[in-house]
This record gives structure tokens, C-alpha cells and sequence, in this order.
């Protein structure tokens, strides 16, 4: 514990302590000058359709994988922690090559006629959303499917019998059910997408910079660790805000959970 | 670590002294720092083939000459070296750097003044900024216009940043250099028709006004390897890139030619962390590495410019001919001003990402 507070606290002493005295010059820059704010904006921006991105494309997928047995379930587990076994720099340049305009997809929906014109995919936000994506999927799929594993079949059954259609049986029984593993999955999602640093760099296009980027150049470049403190300070506090809020609603799930 | 020594019967100096050696011998076996460093200088470099080069031209020989190790750690990050001077724990005896460090180590106070008692300054390139109390140059380099062979020819390509400006003339995309001091500015002067020798200090909203008319059309690299990759895919029309890189590139059968004019020469520069355990063994290499000889070996070994003329007498001229600063680039290149960025690099990065994101 004291180990992970101290280098905390000397963080943020780091960006309110400088030139011997204290100052709040670092923040009063970062909430002045626009640019600051607007690459926060970006920041939450980015990882919150990552998020929702991971999650349109997780829970089906995490659905799959609980539901398949054999063969099926072997190659989706496989599909699904391959990412975390590539590292991070190889897949970002595998993404070029297939998004690229006269990368594999493009070559492809051109030749077959889907497409006129090569589709602008990479070195703009949709290249930084697909390699973030896919990096993030894990996240998103292993606690949904973890929720979804315990998840009695009975009551689904219990649900048919009573005459629910399939859909209700999905809004009133299953989504509540699996919601605890939707929140953590997305959680998860979201906050480590707001400290990403390398795909934005190589996927992204002009204005894709986010706050990582910056604390990175303050810190190695112009060896400005005030400044760099102060943006980690704002990056920390805004995902403890985000996780209180988001434990909150964890906590109403349960509640729920409980008297059903 | 003791040098041998030719036997004149055993009196108590020498005795002392063979004991003394045994024992830090001895203790060398235990992992001290102290004692492990007397024989060594630790280079932090940037790493990959660059470093095997400086392996074969300099470091081997300097070893046999001298006896002196050097070990090489990679990453020569600023912020490491702030970390371990400001912890009192220095580890690296030289770190290879940009020249912006040349000016912001001191401001910091992160770097030792260089000993030019041991190394000899007179015979590189002669220019105020190339030489500080505490840096000398290593190499030189340069970022170079480059263009795609499949789209121009040798007889009607770009050969001004002022035409690779012109969408019209030369459609497709521009491949710049991300970072503030990548050269984008310099050559979005110079495409507004800013004087070669009026450049610095830079009129940075002058500059991005000018980049705001290719905006659209540039796609922006992060690293090297980066722009690397871009030139031997073929993935842009023309850019700008380090003509080592280049070059290299080049070599793997990229669609890519280079066109010198306008070119941005700069350099790497080597500093001495303050308190480095093995300063006088960091000296010592850096005087090495500025002989003429270890200059002409590096520039053989690398594609990369010597910092001492002199070097180019050992050259062959079709060598030189692709080296920064030889007699290709003559009278068509721009010396970075790399004292203006290390003075302006925070602020100006401050606009230019207001811009990147507007």
C-alpha cells in the first residue's frame, strides 16, 4: 500500500511544487490554454467509443463463447486471447498494412466493387478506434463471459415457460443478469484506454492526440515534470471519478440482483 | 583491469599494489558498482544497426587502444538521465543525444563539462553551435525531401518544399515528422517563401498557416521505423525524411528517391551525465571518436556525415557523396538552428498541438 501511495503523492507534490515554492501554475496552463482541454476532451472521447465499440462487439462474442462447446469454443478462446500474446507495436503495424489504402481491405473492396474510392481507414480516428479495439477486446469479453458462465440456465428456462418471448427473456432475465460483468468489462475498457500512448501515435492522424502523447513529450522531451505531473494528475483523477461513479452502480446491481 | 607489467622483482610497492589488485579483483566478483566501472564507460545509445556500427568503428578499436570496455545500454531517454542525476545515482558515463539536450542538460543542470584538455575541438566542422561546454557533435545527418518513383520521374518530381506544397502539380499524400522539430515547420517557411537564411527564428504562425493548405493531404509518422515502413510500402506521394532512413530504405528496393535541395542538416551529440562514475573513460572515448580516422570508420560504417572535415580525405567520393553535410547537399542545405528549439521547443509544441487538434 505504502509502496503504491508515495510515488502517488509525489506525483501530485510533483505538479503543485516547483521552483521552491508551491504553484498552481502547471494546472492554471493546462485549464487555460485550450489545446490542453481539447486533447482531454479527445481523450474521454476516444476511450469512451472504445468502450462501446468493445462492448457492441464483446457481449455477443463473450455470448458465443459461453454458449459453444468443442472445437468452436477452443478457437474463440484462442481468437480472443491471441491479442495478448502479440505485442503491442506488431499489431499496430498490422493494422497499417491491412487498413492502409492500398492495404489488403482496400485491394479487396475495391477489386470485389464495394467500394469506388479507397476508404480513408488509418492515420485518422477510425484507425485509432479499430487498433484500440481490438486491443482492448479482451477486457470487454472475459469478465462478460465470467458473469455469463454463472449465469443459470434454469431461469432462462423458467422465463420460456412462463411464455416470454425470446426478447423478453433477454431485456428482463439475461441483460440484468450479465450486467456486473457488462460494467466491470467496460470499466476495465475505458480506463485503460484513456492512458493509451502507442496507437494513437501510429494509427492516428492529425488530430488524434491524446493525453498520454503529451505527459510523454513533458516528461522526455522538454523535461517539464511539473506540467507532466499536473496532466497525470488530471488523467488520475478523472478515472477515480469515473470508477466511484461506476462502483455506485455496481453496487445498485447487486442490490438489485438480491431481491430478484 | 591492471595493465601487465613487466616484471622487476617483487619490492613492497609492487607487492602492495598486486595485493590491492587481487583484492579488488576479488571484489570485483561481487556485484559493486565501484569497482565494476573503473575499467568500463557506459554509452546509452539509441541501439539497432546504428549501434553495431559504432560497435565496429569505434568502440572495438577504442578497446584495443585503451583497454576501456564500453558497454552499451539502449534508450537515452532525457528523463532517465534527470531521474538519475537528480537521485544521485548516475549510471551512464555518455548518453548520444539530440542537440536540443546540448542546451536543456545544463538548464537543468544534468550534464559535466566536457574536458577539452583531452578532447580536441579545432578540427570539427567550424560553427558556433556545433560545440558547447558541455557536447560535442557525433555525427551528421539531415532530413531530406523524398519522393515516390511510381508517381514523379528523376526529370519532373518535387525540388522544392515550395512545390511539394503545390497539391496541383504533385498530387498525394505528404509524409511529415509528427514531432514540433521534425523539420515541418522549417519546410512550411520555406514553402511560404521564407528565405533560406531569414528561417530562424522561426515564425511559427506564419508556418502553420502554411501547413494549414497541405493539412488535409498529410499523413504524420511518430518514429523512424515508422517512415521506414511508409517509404518501402510506397505510401506516399513525397516527405521529408532522415536521409540515413532514407537511405536505407533505398537499400530494400523502396519506390523512393531523394532530392537534396532544401535539405535541414543537424546532428547527434554526445554529453557526459553529471556525476558519470567513469568520467574520464567518457573523455577519453569522446576523444577517440573525433580523430579523424574514427570519424572516416563511422562514416563508412553508417551512412552518416563525420563532424571533422578532415575525415572526407580518407573517403571515397562515392561514399561521400550520399554522407549529410557532403558534397551532394553543398550550398543546397539549412542548418537547424538547434539552440532556437531547445529555447522554444516547450511553447512552440504548445501551438503546434492547439493546431494539430483545431
Amino acid at each position: 500500500m505504502l509502496l503504491f501511495l508515495y510515488p502517488l503523492a509525489t506525483l501530485v507534490l510533483t505538479s503543485v511544487y516547483g521552483d521552491g515554492g508551491w504553484t498552481l501554475q502547471h494546472y492554471r496552463r493546462l485549464f487555460t490554454v485550450p489545446a490542453y482541454l481539447k486533447v482531454l476532451r479527445n481523450t474521454i472521447q476516444t476511450a469512451g467509443l472504445v468502450t462501446l465499440i468493445c462492448l457492441a462487439l464483446g457481449y455477443p462474442l463473450a455470448y458465443r463463447l459461453t454458449t459453444s462447446s468443442g472445437v468452436l469454443r477452443g478457437v474463440l478462446v484462442i481468437a480472443v486471447l491471441m491479442p495478448f500474446w502479440t505485442s503491442l507495436l506488431v499489431r499496430a503495424y498490422g493494422w497499417m498494412v491491412i487498413l492502409h489504402p492500398n492495404g489488403l481491405l482496400n485491394t479487396v473492396a475495391l477489386w470485389t466493387g464495394v467500394v469506388r474510392e479507397p476508404l480513408e481507414l488509418v492515420h485518422n480516428t477510425t484507425g485509432v478506434l479499430i487498433g484500440m479495439s481490438q486491443i482492448m477486446l479482451p477486457y470487454m469479453v472475459l469478465p462478460i463471459a465470467a458473469v455469463m458462465q454463472s449465469v443459470d440456465p434454469r431461469l432462462l428456462q423458467a422465463a420460456s415457460s412462463l411464455g416470454a418471448p425470446p426478447w423478453r427473456r433477454f431485456v428482463s432475465v439475461y441483460a440484468p443478469l450479465t450486467l456486473p460483468g457488462v460494467l466491470a468489462g467496460c470499466l476495465l475498457v475505458f480506463i485503460i484506454s484513456l492512458g493509451f500512448f502507442v496507437i494513437p501515435a501510429l494509427l492516428g492522424g492529425t488530430r488524434d492526440i491524446l493525453l498520454a502523447q503529451l505527459i510523454d513529450f513533458n516528461m522526455s522531451k522538454v523535461l517539464n515534470w511539473g506540467f507532466a505531473a499536473a496532466l497525470s494528475t488530471v488523467l488520475l483523477v478523472t478515472t477515480l471519478a469515473i470508477y466511484a461513479v461506476a462502483g455506485r452502480m455496481l453496487r445498485i446491481q447487486t442490490l438489485w440482483g438480491s431481491f430478484r | 583491469m591492471t595493465t601487465p607489467r613487466d616484471s622487476r622483482g617483487i619490492t613492497r610497492r609492487t607487492f602492495l599494489s598486486t595485493a590491492a589488485a587481487g583484492l579488488s579483483a576479488g571484489a570485483a566478483l561481487w556485484p559493486h558498482p565501484t569497482t565494476a566501472q573503473k575499467g568500463r564507460v557506459v554509452f546509452a545509445t539509441w541501439g539497432g544497426s546504428w549501434e553495431e556500427a559504432m560497435r565496429k568503428a569505434w568502440f572495438q578499436p577504442f578497446t584495443q587502444k585503451t583497454g576501456i570496455e564500453v558497454v552499451t545500454v539502449s534508450g537515452p531517454d532525457y528523463g532517465k538521465v534527470r531521474a538519475m542525476v537528480k537521485a544521485g545515482q548516475t549510471e551512464w558515463d555518455i548518453v548520444e543525444c539530440n542537440p536540443d539536450f546540448q542546451w536543456i542538460g545544463p538548464r537543468e543542470g544534468l550534464l559535466e563539462r566536457l574536458d577539452f584538455k583531452v578532447i580536441d575541438r579545432t578540427p570539427i566542422v567550424p560553427d558556433p553551435k556545433l560545440v558547447t561546454e558541455y557536447s560535442v557533435p557525433q555525427v551528421f545527418w539531415a532530413r531530406v525531401m523524398v519522393y515516390n518513383t511510381k508517381q514523379f520521374s528523376k526529370e519532373n518530381h518535387p525540388r522544392s518544399w515550395q512545390d511539394v506544397w503545390d497539391l496541383n502539380r504533385f498530387p498525394g499524400k505528404r509524409a511529415l515528422y509528427s514531432k514540433t522539430n521534425g523539420g515541418s515547420l522549417e519546410i512550411a517557411l520555406l514553402a511560404d517563401g521564407v528565405p533560406p537564411d531569414k528561417l530562424y527564428p522561426l515564425d511559427v504562425n506564419r508556418a502553420l498557416k502554411s501547413l494549414d493548405r497541405i493539412k488535409s493531404q498529410v499523413i504524420w509518422y511518430d518514429t523512424n521505423q515508422q517512415i521506414t515502413q511508409y517509404m518501402v510500402g510506397g505510401q506516399f506521394a513525397v516527405g521529408i525524411a532522415p536521409d540515413g532512413r532514407a537511405l536505407a530504405a533505398i537499400g530494400q528496393s523502396a519506390p523512393i528517391a531523394i532530392e537534396y535541395n532544401q535539405s535541414i542538416l543537424t546532428w547527434s551529440a554526445f554529453v557526459v551525465p553529471k556525476g558519470a562514475p567513469n568520467r574520464e573513460g567518457a573523455m577519453s572515448l569522446l576523444a577517440y571518436v573525433l580523430t579523424p580516422q574514427a570519424q572516416a570508420a563511422i562514416a563508412m560504417a553508417f551512412p552518416y556525415g563525420p563532424v571533422v572535415a578532415k575525415a572526407y580525405d580518407s573517403i571515397p567520393p562515392e561514399r561521400a557523396a550520399i554522407l549529410a553535410g557532403g558534397p551532394q547537399q553543398a550550398g543546397r542545405y539549412i542548418l537547424a538552428d538547434e539552440r532556437w528549439w531547445a529555447e522554444n521547443l516547450n511553447e512552440v509544441t504548445e501551438k503546434f498541438t492547439a493546431w494539430r487538434i483545431a
